[in-house]
This record gives structure tokens, sequence and C-alpha cells, in this order.
């Protein structure tokens, strides 16, 4: 008997990759890692003004899916807006799922009372769907 | 960022008959600000010359800002210190953005690994190593190995509060 | 001593010395009577959420402030059994849903229409006796009349707007997870 034995995938601090600003006056924008100074700290950039080049602590990021695979190691400003325009990163990001559960939660918070009321109504429509088509497949099955 | 602060000190003695243009002495020196940078220049000078704040003066007094601040550096830095035992010298190798930061690491980690204040290290010389051949410690050369990527498989978030509804799960 | 008798006929002494000083001087109200200043939110038109009393956790439409931060709130009656009634402005959670009021009038609702009638005094072998038993009185017609009049305006707005009858006829409550001071009302 045989079995593969394959190692988890970890998303790696590595030069090229996508990082999630989880605090500091730069919350919420993403940045991307330009060199590793030590195991804790990573010298982050973007094109975006808001958030500057800066070492930054490993322990307030989160490590995106995206990877900027060619960026060279020390690149600055002007070459990692290049290269993030060229790969848009932008819209990668947008479309990252965990971008889109950001987005929908704060959504979700910004809700008013009414909203949150038609949010309720719409589940109890599709909840009732649900039950009816499977309602109906255990029907037949039967 | 750093709390420390590189200032260049220039001091002399106090002008006389005897001595009309007295010989200038400068100094590199980290501190928390000017007062302090002072300071430490008249300490430094009183052990080395034969010249004291009394009968001397600051002739001026400038910080040095780092030339390239957002680029890493690896730093080689020679210092003194005194243990509870005895005097060392010792070298240590810092990976940082700027020379300031590179001592500031120095007295942090001093201050973990061997319980030194502030007051019982002198920084002796602080250079920038440019070729990685030239890396001494293992500490730093890790961090220099090409293509260099590890994962992060610990994670603890922190949050502010005291006291938290859940364990926080780690992977 | 025992003041005088009268029988005796003598003359009556008070039971206390008068007190040295004149009558001190009523203090001075010195604060001004400001009107209330109702919060932004509270904007006619503006569904609330009652927080107290009998009502508790209706959803209604308010509809004009009356005097001393009072306001002048509608279920509509037709809809979550509300009535035109006054609730205290501090009981209330004033939420971003504003219903149209055009077409609503509300002129001739003020303090002196929710005035209760005085009751005609009872003799206290009448309120020892007969206290406890609590009769209700029916509804006046009139009151009856101006609900329905408000009503009929307000509810053609309120259907106007999809969910929203639905929605002030359910009530407001809190469930697990649900974190008030973090909702958007």
């Amino acid at each position: 008997m045989s079995c593969e034995v394959k190692t988890s995938q970890w998303r790696l601090v590595e030069v090229g990759r996508i990082v999630l600003i989880n605090d500091g006056p730069s919350k919420g924008k993403t940045a991307v890692i330009v060199e590793i100074i030590d195991h804790k700290r990573v010298l982050i950039d973007s094109p975006d003004a808001s958030v500057p080049r800066q070492s930054f602590p490993l322990a307030h990021v989160s490590l995106t899916s995206i990877v900027l695979k060619s960026l060279p190691r020390g690149a600055r400003t002007g070459v990692v807006a290049k290269f993030w325009e060229k790969e848009g990163i932008a819209e990668k990001w947008e479309k990252s799922a965990l971008a889109k559960r950001i987005a929908s939660s704060e959504k979700r918070w910004a809700l008013n009372d009414f909203d949150r009321f038609k949010v309720m109504v719409l589940k109890k429509q599709r909840r009732y769907e649900v039950k009816k088509a499977l309602a109906k497949t255990a029907k037949a099955s039967a | 960022m750093g709390r420390l602060h590189e200032y260049q000190v220039i001091g002399r003695k106090l002008p006389s008959e005897a001595e009309p243009t007295p010989k200038l002495y400068r100094m590199r020196l980290f501190a928390n600000n000017t007062v302090v940078a002072k300071s430490r220049f008249w300490y430094f000078l009183k052990k080395l010359r034969k010249v004291k704040k009394s009968a001397g003066e600051i002739v001026s007094l400038n910080e040095i800002h780092e030339k390239h601040p957002t680029k890493v550096k690896n730093f080689g830095i020679w210092i003194r210190y005194d243990s509870r035992s005895g005097t060392h010298n010792m070298y240590k190798e810092y990976r940082e953005m700027s020379r300031a930061e590179a001592v500031d690491a120095l007295y942090q980690d001093m201050a973990a690994r061997h319980r030194a204040r502030f007051r019982s290290i002198h920084v002796l010389k602080v250079t920038e190593i440019e070729k990685t051949a030239d890396i001494r410690r293992p500490y730093i050369k890790q961090l220099l190995t090409k293509n260099l990527k590890f994962p992060l498989p610990h994670r603890v978030p922190r949050t502010k509060k005291v006291f938290a509804a859940r364990r926080p799960s780690t992977f | 001593m025992p003041a005088a008798n009268k029988s005796t006929g003598k003359r009556e002494v008070a039971k206390w010395y008068p007190s040295s000083q004149e009558d001190p001087e009523p203090k001075k109200v010195r604060k001004s009577i400001r009107p209330t200043k109702l919060r932004p939110s509270l904007k006619p038109g503006a569904v609330l959420i009652i927080l107290a009393g009998r009502f508790r956790g209706k959803r209604v439409v308010y509809l004009k402030p009356l005097s001393g931060g009072v306001l002048l709130v509608t279920g509509p009656f037709k809809i979550n059994g509300v009535p035109l009634r006054r609730v205290n402005a501090r009981y209330v959670i004033a939420t971003s849903t504003v219903v149209d009021l055009t077409d609503v009038n509300v002129d001739k609702f003020d303090d002196k229409y929710f005035a209760r009638e005085k009751e005609a005094k009872k003799s206290k072998e009448e309120k020892l006796f007969k206290g406890d038993k609590v009769t209700k009185k029916p509804t006046p017609e009139v009151r009856k009349a101006d609900q329905k009049e408000v009503d009929a305006a307000l509810l053609k707005n309120i259907k106007n707007v999809r969910h929203l009858p639905d929605y002030i006829a359910s009530s407001f409550s809190l469930s697990k997870g649900d974190r008030p001071h973090l909702m958007q009302f």
C-alpha cells in the first residue's frame, strides 16, 4: 500500500507577496513585500501614497494569495508601481475571496434597520425555495 | 522610527591667553536628544583628553540623518561594555534601515541578552557592511540567502481587550 | 405646661416661640426655560422603535413633536395596533427610514387633545370600597375617527414602498450575537 504525502500549502513571506495591512494608519490597504528585514519585519511599498515605503511588522499583516512573481528584491516605489500596474494587482485583489469577504462584511455592518429587515425577508424566501426543491427531489427518489 | 538619533557634536576648550585657538574635537554620537548628546560628548572627551565641561564649550551640534532611510542595510557594530564581572569588547551585526535604528536595536539586544544598560555600553564604531561575503554572524547570514521565503505557521491574533470570549485559533 | 384650655376660657398660648428672623425669601429660579431640542435623527416621518412601555419593540411612524420632548406617533393602528399616541423622545430609537408624510394632516393634535378627563371626585367611602374596580372605558368615537383619517393618508404612502408595511408590522428585538451599540439604525 502506498500513499502520497503532501506538504501543506502555506502562504509564504517572500519578495513580491501582496499583504493586507491590519493595523496602523494604513489599516485595510494592500502593499507588497519589497525586502525581508528579518523574521519579524519586512520592508513594504505600494503605489498608493497613503501606504509609504516603510519597515512593517509581520504581526500586523495578513498574507494574501497574490504574489508579484518577478518583482526584484529591494525595488523602489516607481518600479513597484510599474509592476503593480502590469500585473493588475488592484483588479486581482478586488476579485480575491478575502477582499470580497471584507467588502461584504463592511456592507453588512453599514445596513440600517430597514435593510436588515429586507435581508431577513429575502433569506426567508431563499430558504423556502431550497426546502421546496429538496422536498421535490426527496419525493422523486422515494 | 526608533528612539535614538545620530548627532555630530563639536566642542573645544575655552580660549585663553595662553591658547587663543584651542583644538576642536568632533564626535558622532547616538543619543535620545541633544541634551543627552552634549552630556555624552563631555563624558567621552573627559576620558580621552584633558578637557572638561566647566572649562569648555560646545561649538556646534547637528543631527546626522540617514542618507537612504528606506533601504535595508546590514550594520556591523563594535562595542565595549561593562558586565557585572568585567569589561568586554564585542562585535555584533544588525539588519536595519538606518545607523540610528541599528544602534537602537543594539541597546535593546544588549539589555535582553546581557542585562546591560545604556550607561554600561560604549558604541565604538558603526559601519555599513556592503558586501554579503563580509557578513560574519550566522544570524544575519541566514537572512541573505537567495530567494528567501518562509511561512508564518503560528499566528496569534492579538486582541486589544483584556478578555476574549474564545481561545485564539493559531492555524 | 399644657396649653390653655377652652373650657377654662384662658388665653391660648402658642406652642412655639416665633422665630427671630423674618420668613426667608423663596429662592429665585434662575434657570431659563428653553424649548426642548430633539436629536437631529428625529425627523417627522421617521420610523421609530419604541423601547419602553406597553408598545415596546414596535416600529411606529413619527408624526410631529409636541411640547417638552414628547413625540406624536402612530402605528399606524391598522398595521401594528399602535394608536395615535404620545411617547417620550428618550425612550425611542430613531431609524434612518423615513416615511412620506404628504397628505397627512396632524394639525389638530396637541397636548390638550390627549389630556385625560378629570374624574369626578369620589367620596372617601366610595374610594375605599369601589377603588379597586377598574372599568374599561370605551374609546371615544372622535379618537377612532381621527385615527382612521390619519391612517388612511399614511397607509397610502407606506404601501408605495416595497416591504415597508411588513417592516412596520414586525417588531424589533435583539437576538444572540446582536450588538446594538455597533448597529446602524
